[in-house]
């Protein structure tokens, strides 16, 4: 029973990292496409970056309400607290979706497509933005009385280091959206998405640079973990593999490869997951709470594993058997009849 | 205005605002899923192109109201952590699961599917683009199937204790097939179904009544009475047994929907009360209309009863629910609704037989299509209605019986809530008249009867049309489906 204890919500933290994991991927590219769409010159282009994402976004925030859904189950606790610090920024996201999600189809019938044009950058840009200061928030940490329950204030997630999180994400974004538009697009857009793949991949740097900088001279906390043995070495290594990262990315975006600068994004991607997941673990609320203690009942875990785990494997078949139907570049502006 | 500084209320009202405008979307989607895989199944096995064109036609609906169903639906499930955060806690162990199996099982099938279905016509072949149009169907009516589970568990809480302040689950089959989960399940399946032919049959019956395609038309109207012969009566069955369960395991929530303020014995006649109006501050009907006998044999079919019907009076007033009235007629519009659309299948099945709606002289069926046309909406607010019975009624707990609602609520300042409260209000009534808006405009288009069948090499059109403008499609070859 002890050993399950430990067990299953190393399990469940796992299996919500990769929840997470993909839907930072698949919604990233997703919503750096409707940021970049704000900066599209005419109606044909925002088409095209519409079609591209017409038949894949609902699949895509799927994986964000399965991560909500599989937090609320496994980690009741972290799911109150976590939400109820987060008000501001979780509404905040909400309404970008709200209005993102909308434009989709209230675009392709109006007359007028500017305002649900603006609609869908504007929402994608806001709903990136309160994922930034959410996850901002939660790495600055959360105020919490000994048994788990927020006892901060309204305005506690905001903060500088909080910002540069929210900037930095939102380049990240807009750097996995300019390669998979250059994955999917031909000519003119193409190009264009070469040159913000480029500045793109240079701000989401200086921005990691920055949080990798200003990490453990602010949070005392995360400052000890990075200095613990063996730990130490894994996170010198994350940043120059990550600097090793970009310039590749950078070279093939020079040599105009198609698909690679999206291969290389999602390693980047990966990697820093990866060295987030080294910060955060065993927690669940930074330094305060722990995955052992936000846990369900094992019995609640093991219920969850059997009715979700099984599924996993069969979700990223058929969502991938959707890429593979739908595969080849976007050349339409208009995806109904 | 004192309610303006209680966050509890105004997350009850912000909870209420969301649930009532969200629920519009999913329930014409999981209902006209169903109808999208008949019409498709009739078009692989007839190949008359007709039922094909209802497929294409009807997707755009589908569409439309998906999207805003997700975008709507996105913040219900945060509202649990954001203003419900001490009931997320308590309940995690059971309702946060469920809720986690809906994300997994319902939702991912059909927004992976969606995809297929709506734009895979020309790249995928039929057999798989049918198994989409299934699978789609399946999504949907499986998030019926969870939120119905976790819904009625809340309704009546089953497989396990509180525990300081924590429900720990012993058994969880038991929680999940808790009394109120089946008869819960059918009657919201059954509710979608209804609605969503309701709406099919009375956009139908508006293009006939303006003589637009009235034979493409008569065909879909002719699917939905097919399949509302066996929903309509099944509908009131089961609402009927809903109600009896209520009877036996929600004494305060039947008072309330009967505004019985005094007890009746056991072995007693009870009246039904047709119509009345309910006093909360006297604790008595000021004005009433009843029916002798009626509630013994709505109940247990007899007219003595064999259990007592417990008044509202027998409970204090802080464990028993309010707005008594809305509870009372929003139960009574239900099933008047109900038995409408009960009457109007039965009507129009009578002019079926006599032959009235085949395509020469169904467009002289002014007021039998005008009734179809009244009917459309009904749907919506006999749902509505129903949740209103169900979720106020079920007040003042959350978890029925066991965690009261002031004490399920996140400590937040008033004006946040009432800041997201507003935002919610505005942003949503603004989506519903765009939702009119762009619905209107796809029905005022009409259905594309010349788009091409897939597999024929057929470029004619596949029925009379009335020929409107020709507009030459200039998009490139990926974008013309």
């Amino acid at each position: 029973m002890e050993t399950l204890k430990y067990f299953l919500p190393q399990v469940w933290f796992v299996i919500l990292a990769l929840f997470l994991f993909l839907y930072v991927m698949l919604d990233g590219f997703d919503l750096g496409v409707g940021i970049l769409s704000l900066t599209s010159s005419d109606e044909e282009r925002r088409g095209i970056l519409m079609t591209s994402l017409s038949n894949i976004w609902d699949a895509n925030e799927t994986w964000l309400v399965l991560m909500g859904g599989g937090l609320f189950g496994a980690f009741p606790l972290a799911y109150g607290t976590i939400l109820n610090a987060l008000y501001i920024p979780i509404l905040v996201m909400v309404f970008g979706f709200i209005f993102r999600g909308v434009a989709f189809e209230f675009r392709e019938l109006s007359r007028r497509k500017l305002f649900w044009n603006f609609a869908f950058g504007a929402g994608s840009f806001i709903a990136a933005l309160g994922q930034g200061f959410a996850l901002g928030a939660v790495l600055k940490g959360i105020n919490v009385d000994e048994t788990g329950h927020f006892i901060g204030s309204t305005w506690d997630w905001l903060s500088l280091p909080s910002v540069l999180v929210a900037l930095t994400l939102i380049q990240g974004y807009v750097l996995i959206g300019s390669t998979y538009l250059v994955w999917k697009t031909t000519g003119e857009l193409q190009e264009t998405h070469y040159k913000t793949a480029k500045i793109a991949a240079l701000t989401t740097l200086i921005g990691a640079i920055a949080i990798t900088i200003s990490t453990p001279i602010i949070y005392e906390s995360a400052r000890y973990r990075l200095f613990q043995q063996p730990l130490v070495y894994i996170f010198t290594l994350i940043p120059v593999l990550g600097v090793w990262l970009i310039w590749q990315l950078l070279q093939s975006l020079n040599r105009k490869e198609e698909r690679a600068p999206f291969v290389w994004t999602i390693l980047l991607f990966v990697l820093s997951f990866i060295g987030l997941g080294l910060i955060i673990f065993p927690y669940i609320i930074p330094t305060k709470i722990t995955i052992y203690e936000a846990s369900a009942d094992p019995s609640s875990l093991v219920i969850m594993i059997i009715f979700i785990g099984f599924l996993i494997p069969v979700m990223l078949f058929y969502n991938l058997y959707q890429y593979i139907v739908f595969r080849g570049k976007v050349t339409g502006g208009g995806y109904e009849e | 205005m004192e309610f303006l500084s209680d966050s509890v209320v105004l997350s009850r009202m912000q909870f209420a605002l969301t649930a009532i405008f969200h629920i519009l979307w999913p329930v014409l989607t999981t209902g006209m899923g169903i109808y999208l895989v008949i019409v498709e199944g009739l078009w692989l096995k007839t190949r008359n192109p007709d039922y094909y064109l209802h497929a294409r036609f009807w997707s755009k609906f589908y569409v439309l109201n998906f999207g805003i169903g997700v975008a709507t639906g996105i913040p219900m499930e945060f509202q649990f952590g954001t203003n419900w955060a001490p009931f997320s806690e308590a309940v995690g162990n059971f309702f946060g699961s469920v809720i986690g199996f809906e994300a997994s099982w319902a939702f991912m099938l059909e927004a992976a599917f969606l995809g297929i279905m709506l734009f895979g016509w020309e790249r995928v072949n039929p057999a798989v683009h049918y198994l989409s149009t299934i699978l789609v169907a399946v999504g949907a009516n499986l998030s019926t199937l969870w939120i119905l589970t976790a819904n009625s568990w809340m309704q009546t809480p089953a497989g396990g204790e509180m525990v300081n302040g924590k429900f720990v689950v012993n058994d969880y089959f038991q929680a999940m097939f808790n009394p109120f989960m089946a008869n819960s399940v059918l009657h919201m399946f059954f509710a979608t179904l209804e609605t969503s032919l309701f709406v099919i049959g009375g956009i139908s019956a508006w293009y006939i009544l303006q003589k637009r395609h009235p034979e493409f038309f008569a065909k879909s109207l002719k699917i939905v009475l097919a399949a509302a012969i066996a929903v309509a009566p099944l509908q009131i069955y089961i609402g009927h047994l809903s109600g009896e369960q209520v009877y036996h395991y929600q004494p305060t929530k039947l008072a309330a929907m009967e505004a019985q303020w005094e007890s009746t014995p056991a072995g007693q006649p009870a009246d039904w009360s047709l119509l009345a109006i309910p006093n909360e501050k006297a604790q008595k009907n000021d004005w009433e209309i009843t029916i002798p006998n009626a509630l013994g044999y709505i109940l247990e079919f007899k007219q003595n009863l064999s259990e007592p019907v417990r008044g509202l009076k027998e409970w204090k007033p802080e464990d028993r629910p309010h707005l008594v009235g809305l509870i009372y007629y929003a139960f009574r519009v239900m099933i008047a609704i109900g038995f409408f659309f009960a009457g109007l299948m039965l009507l129009t099945t009578v002019q079926w037989l006599r032959g009235k709606l085949v395509a020469k002289n169904i467009t002289q069926q002014r007021w039998l299509m005008l009734a179809w046309v009244f009917a459309a909406p009904l749907g919506y607010i006999a749902v509505e209605s129903g949740w209103i019975v169900r979720c106020v009624g079920r007040q003042p707990w959350t978890l029925y019986g066991q965690i009261r609602t002031v004490d399920s609520a996140s400590r937040l300042p008033a004006s946040n809530v009432l800041t997201s409260l507003t935002a919610f209000a505005v942003v949503y009534s603004l989506l519903f008249i765009a939702a009119m808006y762009f619905g209107s405009r796809i029905i005022r288009r009409g259905p594309n009867l010349n788009l091409p069948i897939p597999g024929t090499e057929i470029t004619k059109p596949a029925v009379d049309t009335t020929p409107g403008e020709f507009m030459p499609d200039e998009r490139p070859v990926e974008a013309q489906q």
